[in-house]
């Protein structure tokens, strides 16, 4: 029975070419962007489960609050993690990781700048999972100034020698013992570091106070990723209970002293990737997305299932007949409904078939699409596999579901007389599946026109300052910093070089959060002591009021920096001064604040002069007592992300790490060869290796940049599936209502009148659709845009006009060759085989 | 074999109602060979359809092997019809995208009889109806007599007592029409109850009884010596 099923749906498919491709070809589609989407989902889900302990695991996080203020840090203070192991049993062991990048490395003639490295305590290997390729994980990390390093980063190095025992040294000519090789990270790690070196290494170099300290002074510090690994049995939220004891005992008493207290948080190593958000964390996921795509994937499978739908309805006037026969001779409608099942899923198999070998040929340019490095096949993914064949039978059954309880409804009787008219009976519910398919292809098109909107207006926003033609390149080189000056005198001889400033941060890495101490303004009842504070009196209406100030702490971003820093970003004081050499106090007593910080501080409209100390001990004396001598115009100096925060501007007595050089937009390759010519002539030993702001602001946008890209896609896709569907119907429709236009025709209708009447029954269709598809994109997408950017575009009506006259012309064009053929055709021949 | 008693037909769309069949008894026995004969649209055809479980009557009984089985569901009939009854049609009814030799299998296989069975069975029957040599050819590819004569061999396959033809050489040409004749009669001196709707004379004199039917009822049995 089931031989015949597989005969007489292969020859059904066979037999009609037309609506077979269009439909494989649809069903196709859907599936690879469903395996693609489920590549991409699956790998964002397995984050950090090739841990073996990662249930065990939990990443300690920082929640300061000073002067009422939350800040939430991914990163703790050094003595946490060792604090944490001597106070609560839950904790086996931790594990600390501080990051650096830029960092030169040298072995023999080979030397190179390498990111992602950490400095690291030996328990690493206890509490992760790394495989050894050379070396063993006892005692790897024990030593100082030992090193292990992933599998590429070692034959960057040592081509294809074991490493073990070689030394490789920094800059400072520092050396480091190679005590062994790991693989590679697989690319579903939160934390990809390329190489680790043993936290020994900084606590030798900085001494014991500072590294192991339990000291209050340390705990208030924060600059390290801290992972513990929690007991078998034993769960996080008994340390929660005991924290407050811990808080009593390390922590209160400088705590009460700065105004300032600390909770910890913690998360799950597992669910880290999609949902931290936290400061200074690792780039991250986020669960909407994928949320979306999965989405995403589900529409553009129903609008390929809905194509077969229609399209075998539509056609089931072909079908009737072999319907009735088959009644006849005994078939039962379970049986039919087998047979119509059958050949669905067929041709689902034969989509998945296709779409097996398309993913295998676009895996590579999808994983530059995603910025992902996703692999796929019967050994590396059997799940996904296993997964995508049951969502093609799925799919298979649900395409073929309406047609076969449809089909074979029929009475044997009334079809083989060919009184069935059944093209009408389902043209409703076929209107319908094709208004669904509608709005889900019109919301895509309003989503990809919003999404490349606010990417666009985030590429092209006024920043509050100009980040175009500036080139930013580290200093790590101390030699070539001491001749900065004379430097800086050289480069600007040169007409392509405008300007030249140093500090510690720039645009997208900006500001160490620190406490200050402000002036704090206060309105305070006549017969209140004041003590300690600056008082003068003032008359507001009848009351007597003093108006006093006094100093009291609070957390600020800050950045280091000199003279001509505003004036090489091209940033606006609005109000006061910018630093200036003539005023040799600047450097000790003045401070440039930014309009949010002005505003946060309470200071109004007159910020000129209200004191700030900073660089506070804990004697409560502080390094500079500085007075605000300029207020910036509010600059982003973070992505479009983050509003604007608070930043203070202190000139630094020495060149920084970071130069920033502003060249003539004509003549960049001429700069740019200068620079790189003066940079060796220097001296430096460092390689000229430099980034452009305004490219590395881009990059903030990656993930944006991701989701617009694969939005677009995605709407492609599904446009391209619904025209598919609407190509088939409307030859179908054509080929029907071939009598009916013979008729009119004969009756003294002209073909412009019947095309019209066609093409309107189809825009009916498209604008019913998209009257149901605009608010519900509307309301999507502005809810995606108020949660993921504090700026942010309005979604005008123009948007709308576009996606509505998109679909009405792409509909248009796809129905137009068979309408415009069948209103074409001579009458006589419609009429005669009727 | 079959028995009807004032059988009724009425057909209702919203506002019509048309009498299709109107009080029709008769009694057709084992072997015979019975024609129903009458102008268009006088109810044979829906005669037919009842008689071969394919409809249900709107009033009164029919006996189906002595049992009554106007009331039956659609899963009792398709039962007893697959068992029992074989059809031939005016224009074959054949099953394009079948072969030759899947047509005619069809009803076995909805028996649930095995592979090697089937196989033996429609070999036979297509060489009893000298059609074997286009097994593998799809309808299509034959000629109306060739069809026909595989919508006989389905008819027959699973050896029913009774075979309902539709004027089956409404489509044929007179010779073909003469063959497809030959095969009934023959069929029936085996022992197959006929019943066969047609329009012509000739066809309806290979017969050994007439019905006429006429507006719905019936006028005159005609039994020839």
């Amino acid at each position: 029975m089931f031989k015949n099923y597989l005969k007489s749906a292969f020859r059904n498919i066979i037999r009609n070419k037309f609506y077979s491709i269009l439909n494989i070809l649809g069903l196709s589609i859907g599936l690879i962007a469903a395996i693609f989407i489920l590549l991409f989902n699956s790998s964002e889900l397995s984050y950090d489960k090739h841990h073996e302990k990662h249930k065990r695991i939990h990443r300690l996080e920082s929640d300061f609050t000073i002067s009422n203020k939350h800040d939430l840090f991914a990163v703790t203070s050094a003595p946490l993690g060792p604090a944490f192991k001597i106070e609560f049993p839950e904790v086996e062991e931790f594990v600390r990781f501080a990051g650096s990048d830029g960092i030169l490395i040298k072995y023999n003639d080979k030397e190179f700048y390498e990111d992602d490295l950490y400095y690291t305590d030996s328990t690493i290997f206890d509490v992760f999972t790394h495989e050894f390729v050379y070396g063993t994980p006892e005692n790897a990390l024990t030593e100082p100034n030992t090193c292990v390093l992933t599998e590429t980063l070692a034959k960057k190095y040592f081509e294809n020698e074991n490493p073990v025992g070689k030394v490789i040294s920094d800059a400072d000519d520092v050396n480091f013992k190679v005590t062994g090789v790991i693989k590679d990270l697989p690319e579903s790690s939160h934390l990809k570091f390329r190489g680790v070196f043993s936290i020994n290494t900084l606590v030798e170099r900085f001494g014991r106070e500072r590294m192991n300290s339990l000291e209050p002074g340390a705990f208030w510090n924060v600059n390290f990723y801290t992972y513990i690994l929690l007991n078998e049995n034993s769960n996080i939220e008994s340390i929660y209970e005991k924290f407050p004891g811990f808080y009593e005992k390390y922590m209160k008493s400088l705590g009460d002293q700065i105004n300032a207290s600390f909770e910890f948080m913690s998360t799950p190593l597992a669910d880290i990737h999609l949902t931290s958000t936290l400061r200074s964390d690792l780039p991250t996921g986020k669960k909407a997305y994928v949320f979306i795509f999965t989405l995403i994937a589900i529409f553009i499978l129903l609008i390929a299932s809905i194509n077969y739908m229609n399209m075998a309805t539509a056609r089931s006037s072909n079908r009737t007949k072999e319907v009735g026969i088959r009644k006849v001779l005994g078939a039962v409608r379970f049986q039919l409904i087998r047979q119509f099942l059958t050949e669905s899923v067929i041709l689902a198999l034969i989509a998945l078939i296709i779409a097996i070998a398309s993913v295998y040929l676009l895996l590579p340019d999808f994983n530059q699409l995603a910025g992902k490095n996703l692999v796929f096949g019967f050994n590396q993914t059997p799940m996904i596999i296993f997964w995508i064949f049951i969502i093609t039978l799925i799919t298979g059954l649900l395409s073929g579901s309406y047609p076969a309880f449809y089909l074979s409804s029929f009475m044997p009787v009334k079809v083989l007389k060919g009184k069935i008219n059944t093209g009408a009976k389902s043209g409703w519910l076929r209107r319908i599946l094709v208004v669904f398919q509608f709005i889900i292809s019109i919301a895509m098109i309003i989503g990809t026109i919003v999404v490349s909107n606010q990417l666009n207006f985030m590429r092209t926003k006024d920043l509050g300052f100009e980040k175009e033609n500036i080139l930013v390149v580290g200093l790590q080189d101390t030699s070539l910093r001491k001749k900065l000056p004379t430097f800086r005198e050289e480069l600007l001889q040169n007409p392509n070089i405008i300007n030249a400033t140093t500090s510690n941060g720039y645009p997208g890495q900006m500001g160490g959060i620190i406490v200050m101490r402000v002036e704090k303004l206060e309105k305070i009842s006549e017969n209140t002591e004041l003590t300690d504070t600056i008082k003068n009196t003032q008359n507001t209406d009848s009351t007597t009021f003093h108006t006093g100030s006094r100093m009291v702490e609070h957390a600020l971003n800050f950045t280091m920096l000199d003279y001509d820093y505003i004036d090489t970003y091209k940033m606006e004081i609005i109000k006061g001064r910018n630093f200036d050499k003539e005023m040799g106090t600047d450097l000790e007593e003045g401070v440039i604040i930014n309009e949010a910080a002005a505003k946060e501080l309470g200071w109004g409209d007159e910020p000129i002069g209200k004191k700030i100390d900073f660089g506070v001990n804990l004697d409560g004396t502080a390094a500079r007592y500085t007075k605000v001598i300029g207020v910036v115009k509010d600059f982003n100096y973070n992505s479009l992300h983050n509003k604007i925060d608070p930043i203070l501007f202190f000139l630094s007595e020495r060149p920084r790490d970071v130069l920033s050089i502003r060249i003539d937009e004509k003549n960049r390759q001429k700069a740019l060869e200068f620079i790189e010519e003066k940079w060796y002539e220097f001296g430096a030993i460092n390689p000229f290796d430099y980034d452009f702001v305004d490219k590395t602001l881009d990059e903030m946008y990656e993930a944006e940049d991701n989701i617009g890209r694969i939005f677009r896609i995605a709407s492609v896709l599904s446009i391209f599936i619904a025209l598919l569907g609407l190509l088939g119907l409307s030859s179908f429709i054509a080929e029907q209502r071939s009598k009916e236009i013979g008729i009119r025709k004969v009756l003294g209708a002209s073909v412009s009148s019947i095309i019209i009447k066609l093409f309107k029954e189809f825009i009916v269709l498209i604008i019913v659709a998209f009257v149901i598809a605009a608010p519900l994109a509307w309301w999507g997408l502005n809810d995606w845009l108020s949660t993921s950017f504090i700026y942010y575009i309005g979604i005008g009506w123009l948007t709308f006009v576009i996606a509505a006259l998109l679909a009405i012309i792409i509909g248009l064009a796809t129905t137009s060759f068979h309408i415009i053929k069948a209103a074409n055709a001579n009458p006589v021949d419609a009429i005669k085989c009727e | 074999m079959i028995k009807t008693v004032n059988l009724t037909k009425i057909f209702r769309t919203d506002e019509v109602e048309t009498t299709a069949l109107n009080e029709v008894s008769f009694e057709v026995s084992k072997g015979e060979f019975v024609a129903i004969m009458g102008p268009s649209g006088c109810g044979k055809s829906t005669l037919l359809n009842i008689l071969g479980l394919l409809d249900n009557p709107s009033g009164g009984e029919y006996f189906f092997l002595d049992k009554e089985v106007a009331g039956f569901s659609e899963r009792q009939r398709a039962n007893l019809r697959k068992q029992n009854i074989g059809f031939v049609f005016q224009n074959f009814n054949l099953i394009d995208e079948l072969t030759v030799f899947e047509n005619v299998e069809l009803p076995l296989i909805y028996l649930g009889k095995s592979s090697a069975e089937r196989k033996k069975r429609v070999e036979e029957v297509l060489e009893q109806m000298q059609i074997v040599h286009r097994k593998k050819h799809f309808p299509l590819q034959l000629s109306g007599g060739q069809q026909q004569r595989v919508a006989v061999a389905r008819a027959v396959i699973a050896n029913p007592s009774l075979i309902l033809a539709d004027e089956p050489t409404g489509n044929l040409d007179s010779s073909h029409g003469e063959e497809v004749m030959n095969l009934l009669t023959d069929l029936n001196t085996n022992g197959t109850t006929i019943i066969m709707v047609t329009h012509s004379q000739r066809d309806a004199g290979y017969s050994r009884r007439i019905i006429q039917l006429f507006d719905g009822q019936l006028i005159t049995e005609n039994i020839k010596a």
